[in-house]
């Protein structure tokens, strides 16, 4: 009888510790959004998005951030396409060519893991010597290269998670009608074709966000670049940056800019959700 | 050979190039930052890089102690916060929750894992450092500005509960069904089944997952530069300022690179950094896969 | 025109799959292989059109001899050799494209035709030959999932069709099917055995004796009896395939 109830409080207050870790998950999703929307909403306006920073912007005069959200547009679009033309070969090649047991396979996932753990900063400090050495100041290139090497691991990854489930029978039916392998890659692409656009979701969300890696390597200006030799503002350096600023006015741009990175951050984030949902009927 | 087999041959020979590539990079980077930091090494005994806390640029002392207790500091807190949080949300979706619970949860995660450094630097200003600076400081000291290894650790806990939580479900998740139910069956309560197989069974599944957030901890850089205080010195307590190692580098490279051995010492703690991280994350990954195969 | 195994033996890491496997397969008959899972039966199968080259850890010895030529070692080109050899599996498994898409897909890779015309003319063939035609006329662009299994298994036949091969593999063919649509493709293979060399992994003994022109009798990878269906069924020699077929074991 002891025992018993012994059992059932310790049952009981293992629950409540449970419940209570997940109250607070969501009440730190909560608080976080929260104040970033509240603050945001306070200090937005159409200028903020639409407009270049004026003369005094930085005491607080006229102008917006629209050099931020050109800038990380630029870098994250051209980092997508770059990381997807480099990513989608490598997770074929690992998951068709390959076999499971490959020694190659284990050694290049594992690197891949490795790459993906490396802090941006070290990212960015390596990339801003390589450019050092072949001559290139902080620019949209530097930005733009920096972040594909950064989001290329989390591409690689994710749509090679997404392509373990594979059938192997679409292989085997391919192969049996005469298929080469390389020759197999549009079906295989376009089997895994929700992995893809959620690995490109993820990575987008991942490569808008960041922050010190494009510090040194993509600079800081108030101009829209024109080209790629240029330097580039980017939405997390605009929040950072104007954030430590002393007047209110500057302060406040820093939380509608960051109220701008989390809508799409969010949106990016949902989406992702959606897309995995849709395709994946027995998943979580 | 046709030319649908060279092609076949060609695809083949570009790809395995691209996929080497990855494992290239990462010596490439050890190379360079060895290479970029070899001056300050030749200059100074590695033991008085390491251990020394006299950071004097100007007269070319470079001392790494006060940055990297301060890197200890802000991630022991962090995992201390995050890690009971994850264990106990991760053990709860897998082990507990109904169906219609994990559908929020997570989402939660989801975006807990989504949002950017720079957010929750942010955040840290507007939540964290007030709560310090007003609430909790005061029972222990006169003033603080709140910008402190707390914050950070705090800031930096949130910060890795998503990627702690999805890699113990991982983990748990590998435990078959029957060994549960076989537990069950004789009569064991959940916890009791949860306690004594599922953790026991992937005590080192967990350990790695820690280990491994606690590298991505390490070197996280905007979120904790923001509310760490930056003053350089050895921390004492939780409740004063630091100076973790990639704060360091994100506030001082690319200025003041004219001052002799300046830019090698930053690149010797970008080296720290990204030799700690590459063993850690080499280790944790090792073991990880070990466990997803054994599962296969 | 016909597949001649010679010592063939298989290696599975330390597992010995198919042991010292001899077999004749004729040519434009139907050849059944049976016996209880676990056999060697597919991966029979799977080695003379070398889909075996993708399992891991895996040794080949002796020699399958496909129009007289060895296909194991170096051999032809195995792009080639794989499309001689045609194969319906377990499961139909069509391709994540349209019906049209799926059936051409073979031709197309193997550039069998220049004109589009031609192209979409033997596409029309094939679905006529496994009578899919009819049932799937005007909406041959749509996806291929959405035909019933039926439907989509007599649309992988009309696939490994489509690229002219000389031999047919069926790996279970009809064991997912409904009784119905499994008939269906039965009637079709025999149907196909004039033109083509057929060989057929099967478990119901019942198929194999309705279908069947030679049988094969495999039992732990090794053949224990091979020869005309009429022989093997009403006078088999060997002990295990009388207890077999009395249904001894399965």
């Amino acid at each position: 009888m002891q025992m018993k109830h012994k059992k059932r409080v310790e049952e009981l207050v293992v629950k409540t510790l449970m419940w209570m870790a997940m109250l607070l998950v969501f009440g730190l999703v909560i608080s976080v959004v929260w104040t970033i929307f509240s603050k945001g909403f306070k200090a937005m306006s159409w200028e903020m998005v639409s407009s270049l920073p004026g003369g005094g912007f930085y005491i607080g005069k006229e102008g917006g951030f629209l050099n931020a959200i050109v800038g990380s547009l630029y870098i994250v679009g051209a980092s997508t396409v770059l990381g997807l033309l480099v990513s989608i070969p490598v997770v074929f090649y690992l998951n068709v060519y390959l076999k499971k047991s490959s020694r190659t396979a284990y050694i290049v996932r594992l690197a891949l893991d490795v790459l993906f753990g490396v802090p941006s900063i070290v990212y960015g400090a390596f990339g801003f010597t390589i450019m050092v050495y072949f001559g290139l100041r902080t620019s949209l290139l530097g930005g733009i290269l920096v972040i594909t090497l950064l989001i290329i691991p989390i591409f690689i990854r994710t749509m090679d998670e997404a392509t373990r489930n594979f059938p192997r029978e679409i292989l085997d039916a391919t192969f049996s009608l005469g298929a080469t392998k390389w020759e197999t890659l549009k079906v295989v692409v376009r089997q895994i074709a929700p992995g893809i656009a959620t690995a490109t979701l993820l990575s987008v969300g991942r490569a808008i966000g960041d922050a010190a890696s494009v510090m040194f390597t993509a600079g800081y200006t108030d101009s829209l670049p024109t080209s790629l030799s240029q330097p580039a503002a980017t939405l997390p350096l605009a929040v950072f940056f104007q954030l430590s600023s002393p007047i209110p006015e500057v302060v406040d741009r820093a939380y509608a800019a960051a109220l701008v990175l989390t809508v799409i951050v969010l949106v990016l984030s949902i989406g992702g959700r959606l897309v995995t949902h849709r395709f994946s009927k027995n998943k979580l | 050979m046709n030319s649908r087999i060279l092609k076949d041959r060609t695809a083949h020979f570009v790809m395995l190039c691209m996929s080497l590539f990855a494992i290239l990079l990462v010596l490439l980077m050890a190379a360079g930052l060895y290479l970029k930091s070899h001056p300050v090494l030749e200059a100074h005994s590695l033991w008085k890089l390491l251990f020394s806390s006299e950071w004097r640029p100007m007269k070319g002392e470079f001392g790494f102690l006060p940055f990297i207790m301060g890197t200890i500091w802000v991630t022991q807190v962090a995992i201390i916060f995050a890690l009971p949080v994850s264990l106990l949300t991760a053990l709860f979706l897998t082990e507990y929750a109904k169906p219609f619970v994990k559908r929020l949860v997570f989402p939660a995660l989801d975006i807990l894992a989504a949002l950017p450094s720079v957010i929750y630097g942010v955040w840290g200003v507007l939540v964290i450092v007030p709560i310090i600076s007003k609430r909790i400081a005061p029972h222990f000291m006169d003033f603080s500005s709140g910008y402190t290894v707390l914050a950070a650790g705090v800031v930096l806990g949130v910060m890795i509960v998503p990627l702690l939580v999805s890699l113990f479900i991982e983990v748990f998740s590998n435990v078959p069904m029957e060994l549960r139910d076989a537990s069950l069956a004789l009569g064991a309560t959940k916890w009791q089944t949860t306690r004594k197989v599922v953790l026991r069974k992937t005590f080192t599944g967990v350990v790695a997952a820690t280990v491994l957030s606690v590298s991505r901890a390490m070197g996280e850089t905007i979120a904790v530069l923001m509310v760490c205080g930056c003053v350089i010195g050895i921390p004492q307590g939780v409740l004063e300022a630091c100076y973790p190692i990639p704060a360091l580098i994100a506030n001082n490279y690319g200025e003041m690179l004219s001052m002799p051995y300046y830019e090698a010492a930053l690149m010797f703690a970008a080296l720290i950094l990204f030799a700690v991280v590459l063993i850690f994350n080499l280790l944790s990954r090792m073991v990880l896969y070990r466990i997803e195969k054994k599962e296969e | 025109m016909a597949i001649e195994v010679k010592n063939l033996n298989v290696y599975i890491k330390e597992n010995h799959i198919l042991k010292d496997v001899n077999i004749l397969f004729p040519e434009k008959q139907i050849t059944c292989i049976i016996g209880p899972s676990g056999c060697g039966k597919s991966t029979l199968l799977r080695t003379l059109n070398r889909l075996i080259d993708s399992t891991e850890h895996v040794r080949l010895e002796g020699q399958v001899l496909v129009d007289g030529v060895d296909v194991i070692g170096s051999g032809p080109e195995i792009t080639e050799l794989r499309r001689k050899i045609g194969l319906v599996s377990q499961r139909p498994c069509p391709l994540p494209m349209s019906i049209f898409d799926n059936v051409a897909y073979g031709c197309r890779i193997n550039r069998m035709y220049r004109k589009h015309r031609q192209l979409i003319w033997n596409v029309q063939k094939q679905l006529q030959a496994v009578g899919l035609w009819e049932e799937v006329r005007g909406r041959v662009r749509t996806p291929a999932s959405r035909l019933s299994i039926g439907q989509q298994q007599r649309l992988c036949l009309a696939r490994s069709l489509a690229v002219e091969p000389e031999y047919i593999l069926a790996d279970e063919a009809t064991s997912a099917l409904d009784p119905i649509s499994s008939k269906t493709v039965e009637d079709l293979f025999v149907s196909l055995k004039n033109d083509y060399t057929i060989l057929m992994v099967t478990h119901t003994l019942r198929q194999a004796l309705r279908i069947a022109d030679n049988v094969v009798f495999m039992y732990m990878g090794e053949v224990v009896e091979s020869g005309p269906a009429d022989s093997v069924f009403h006078h088999p020699q060997a002990e295990l395939t009388q207890k077999y077929l009395s249904g001894a074991f399965s």
